[in-house]
């Protein structure tokens, strides 16, 4: 155990200076003008003097080894710095859109994991027709981008037909009723907004849960624990779910694990697309503005989470497996 | 459908929880009068902290939206210069004093009085801690001189500055930033305090909203609006916003627009002045674009009416070589204008045959354009595609030959001429252009001094003369900005060389006013 704290330890540390380092390596500077609004202001008219007062305001004037100082002492404190970009505390920003990204990224997570695992049981349970059936379902839907995918989506069902919004994640500014009715109405509101995107999640996530679940399910199906199942004059839904399932679980519940732990990067093409205030929309502006305190807070975050549900994995698998921690 | 009236009601519904005005709906009340509208909501983006010393500046939207929140001394209509904080103001012989008599019973919204004080004071404290969105170095100290007079003196005599200083510059209260040390983090619950039309009511950040209301105490009498939000839609569905009715003006620089609404109920059309620009930054330092000659052909080797055609969707405003747009208040007409020529183009190549390297974005259709037109005169076009930043940085690097830059702030005081290529301010993109020439830097120091309008304009007539021999930089067409709007709801109207310091936009304020 003392061992696999060290080695997570160690892996912390070293992205933490990744996540550093690797901003700073684009090219592009923090304080140039861009075209986020869709109109370039070159008339931008930071004088040489405002812009080096701006660039040691953000330490940005100091050599990469102090800034990396100040970063870790930062860090030290709980403090995630200040967005150059948007010019207010980084974990303020973050703390605002982190409930969009949980609620868009694990729901879709959720649906996709439960729905990928049924109909890869199904599949390989069944087998023959229903079983090309959904594994043909399974490889189109993993041979359309995601990107396209949303886009289709969005130009067919809010431009065309106008059924969802065309973005964001609720109707900005609606009046709040007051009450359990108006909670409704709002959570009602939010559904409705984050229909598309979650869908889009959904349909490109399944399929690696069908394909896993199938291939476990098919792996356990010459078992003779499920031979004497059927002798004892089982039902062959029971046998499925009761005895197949639970032990075809394993990896597909790993699956699922590493992918909450991506859930802090957020996504970042989906949440673009339909424009849903999360983390994923954040990293992209952050990437496009160069904004270094945002980038590296966000990676931190996003790595951190993977790093904690490996780790979380980790100890389960030797819970259950007790080879694992040989 | 039906769900889009739902969420009409439900902003109709918003816009009736502000404090009651004398009447609901529409109501005309005479000639002099516009009627009351509940509720304008603006397509556009995040632009950060409502506060003059947060506030994006990476486009002209927060700069613009804080005119909505905060006044300055002058502002301009479409004929030009108007008196606002400032009823009048005098200009010392030497150009260095101005003396602002200041409109009597303005108050900051949150009821205290305005005062030749608070004046003096925004001068004084924004030379501590710059506004980013204009630069106020020119002014040496403001003073007051009376209960209601300021005086501003320059460090020297400055012709752009009623416009470009006294008419961008926000007047804050002193009895709010007096107190704070580092305004750059402070977000007091007074930190968006002026005295402008609208008070901000409520900032969504991780949303980029804004959702202001009607100053009613406003020194200008009514606000026409109750309600003016700006949300923030991405510009690939901002047209589609509009038509459901979610918003009520955006902006497209698409001409193509004009043909998508022309039978729509409610939705209209507003062309600004072309106000933005598209053009080529030449590093001049760099062979073969060293030499004049190598410039012109360029110049004549592209068929600029046929880019600009292909791209804007609309009828083509070739660049002038001059760079001041047409339809603006300093464009000088009959300068050199190097129509399409490849013949010519190949003479003053002298038939030699070069390689060329453009910097683009990614998005940019141009480059497919120009690369069969300078082919033809015997240049290949190596495009390299990279992202804004990217962009911005090679140029200020002087690593590139070619950059194809798009941008504003053309259209209001010719000043940026100067700026431009003095290297005085760290502009991305003249940054980018290199260009030395001794004459031309005399004129631009001599028409910044220049107070007198008509002796001003002749120098940068003359100015725009030897850009259009020299060639630094080539302006390949002005760009329109097409504006749609819901004609039940707002009037946009155009600012005299563009809102504040040349930007496209129409919600002045003084649309919001009975005028």
């Amino acid at each position: 155990m003392a061992r696999l704290t060290l080695r997570y330890a160690l892996l912390a540390a070293a992205i933490v200076v990744l996540n550093f380092t690797l901003p700073r390596l684009l090219p592009g500077d923090p304080l140039d003008a861009d075209a986020p609004q869709g109109l370039n202001a070159a008339a931008s008219t930071l004088t040489a003097e405002a812009r080096a007062q701006l660039r040691a305001y953000y330490h940005l004037d100091r050599p990469l080894a102090g800034q990396f100082l100040l970063y870790l002492e930062d860090l030290a404190r709980g403090d995630l710095g200040w967005s150059i970009s948007k010019s207010a505390p980084v974990s303020q920003l973050i703390g605002e859109r982190l409930p969009w990204t949980l609620a868009l990224l694990l729901t879709s997570l959720l649906v996709a994991g439960s729905g990928g695992a049924l109909l890869g049981l199904l599949g390989a349970w069944r087998g023959g027709r229903v079983d090309q059936a959904v594994v043909t379902l399974a490889s189109s839907l993993a041979a359309i981008p995601e990107f396209l995918m949303a886009m289709a989506l969005l130009l067919t069902l809010s431009v065309g037909l106008g059924w969802f919004p065309l973005q964001g994640g609720r109707t900005v500014f609606a009046p709040t009723a007051e009450g359990p009715f108006g909670v409704l109405r709002a959570l009602a509101d939010v559904t409705w907004h984050l229909a598309l995107p979650a869908l889009t999640l959904v349909l490109a996530t399944t399929t690696a849960f069908v394909l896993l679940a199938r291939g476990a399910v098919r792996a356990v199906l010459a078992e003779p624990y499920l031979t004497t199942a059927r002798a004892k004059g089982l039902p062959e839904r029971w046998v499925a779910l009761r005895h197949a399932a639970p032990n075809a679980l394993l990896p597909v519940l790993t699956l699922f694990g590493v992918r909450v732990g991506q859930v802090l990067g957020g996504a970042i093409v989906v949440e673009r697309v339909f424009s849903v205030p999360g983390l994923g929309l954040f990293t992209f502006e952050a990437i496009r503005a160069r904004d270094y305190p945002v980038l590296q807070a966000v990676f931190l975050l996003g790595s951190l989470g993977v790093l904690l549900a490996n780790l979380a994995l980790e100890i389960i698998y030797r819970r259950l497996e007790p080879r694992h921690g040989a | 459908m039906r769900k889009i009236s739902a969420l009409l009601a439900l902003l109709a519904l918003s816009g009736a929880c502000v404090p009651p005005a004398p009447s609901a709906g529409p109501t005309p009340t005479g000639q002099a009068s516009a009627p009351m509208v509940d509720l304008v909501r603006l397509a556009w983006a995040d632009v950060g902290v409502p506060t003059p010393f947060r506030v994006s500046t990476a486009g002209p939207g927060g700069a613009v939206l804080l005119t909505l929140i905060y006044d300055t001394l002058t502002w301009k209509d479409e004929r030009g210069i108007i008196p606002w904080l400032a009823t009048r103001w005098e200009v010392s012989p030497d150009g260095r004093d101005y003396t602002f008599t200041l409109a009597p019973g303005v108050t900051w919204q949150d009821g205290q009085p305005l005062t030749a004080e608070d004046v003096a004071f925004s001068f004084q404290y924004y030379a501590q801690h710059p506004y980013r969105w204009m630069n106020t170095a020119i002014v040496d100290s403001a003073s007051v001189v009376s209960a209601d007079q300021v005086r501003v003196h320059l460090k020297q005599a400055y012709a752009p500055f009623l416009e470009d200083v006294a008419g961008v510059v926000p007047i804050i209260p002193q009895h709010v930033w007096a107190k704070v040390a580092d305004p750059n983090s402070y977000d007091g619950p007074d930190a968006s305090i002026g005295s402008g039309p609208f008070k901000l009511a409520e900032y969504r950040s991780a949303e980029g909203a804004y959702r202001l209301v009607a100053n009613a105490a406003y020194f200008k009498g009514p606000v026409t609006v109750r309600e003016f939000q700006q949300l923030n839609v991405p510009p690939e569905t901002r047209l589609q916003a509009a038509q459901q009715g979610q918003v009520d003006l955006v902006f497209n620089t698409d001409a193509s627009v004009r043909d998508v609404l022309k039978d729509h109920p409610n939705l209209s059309v507003f062309e600004t002045p072309p106000l933005s620009i598209v053009r080529l930054a030449i590093n001049t330092e760099r062979p073969p674009l060293d030499r004049r000659e190598a410039r012109q052909a360029l110049a004549y080797a592209l068929d600029r009416a046929q880019i600009a055609q292909v791209v804007t969707k609309g009828p083509p405003i070739v660049g002038s070589a001059g760079v001041v747009p047409p339809e603006t208040p300093w464009f000088a007409p009959g300068l050199p204008s190097y129509p399409y020529d490849p013949d010519r183009a190949r003479a003053l190549l002298g038939g030699q045959r070069y390689t060329l390297e453009l910097l683009a974005d990614p998005t940019n259709r141009e480059p497919e354009l120009m690369q069969p037109m300078l082919q033809a005169v015997g240049i290949t076009l190596a495009t390299k595609r990279v992202d804004s930043k990217t962009r911005t940085q090679l140029l200020r690097e002087k690593n590139f030959q070619l950059g194809l830059v798009q941008h504003i702030g053309v259209g209001g005081d010719p000043d940026y001429l100067r700026r431009w290529y003095a290297g005085e301010e760290a502009n991305d993109f003249a940054q980018g252009s290199v260009f030395h020439d001794s004459r031309y830097d005399q004129l631009g120091r001599e028409q910044a001094a220049m107070l007198d309008p008509a002796k001003r304009k002749e120098l940068v007539v003359q100015m725009q003369q030897i850009l259009a021999t020299e060639l630094p930089t080539i302006v390949l067409y002005h760009r329109r900005v097409y504006w749609v709007y819901d004609r039940t709801r707002v009037t946009p109207m155009n600012t005299w060389g563009g809102l504040m310091n040349g930007i496209p936009l129409v919600q002045n304020k003084l649309i919001f006013l009975r005028r």
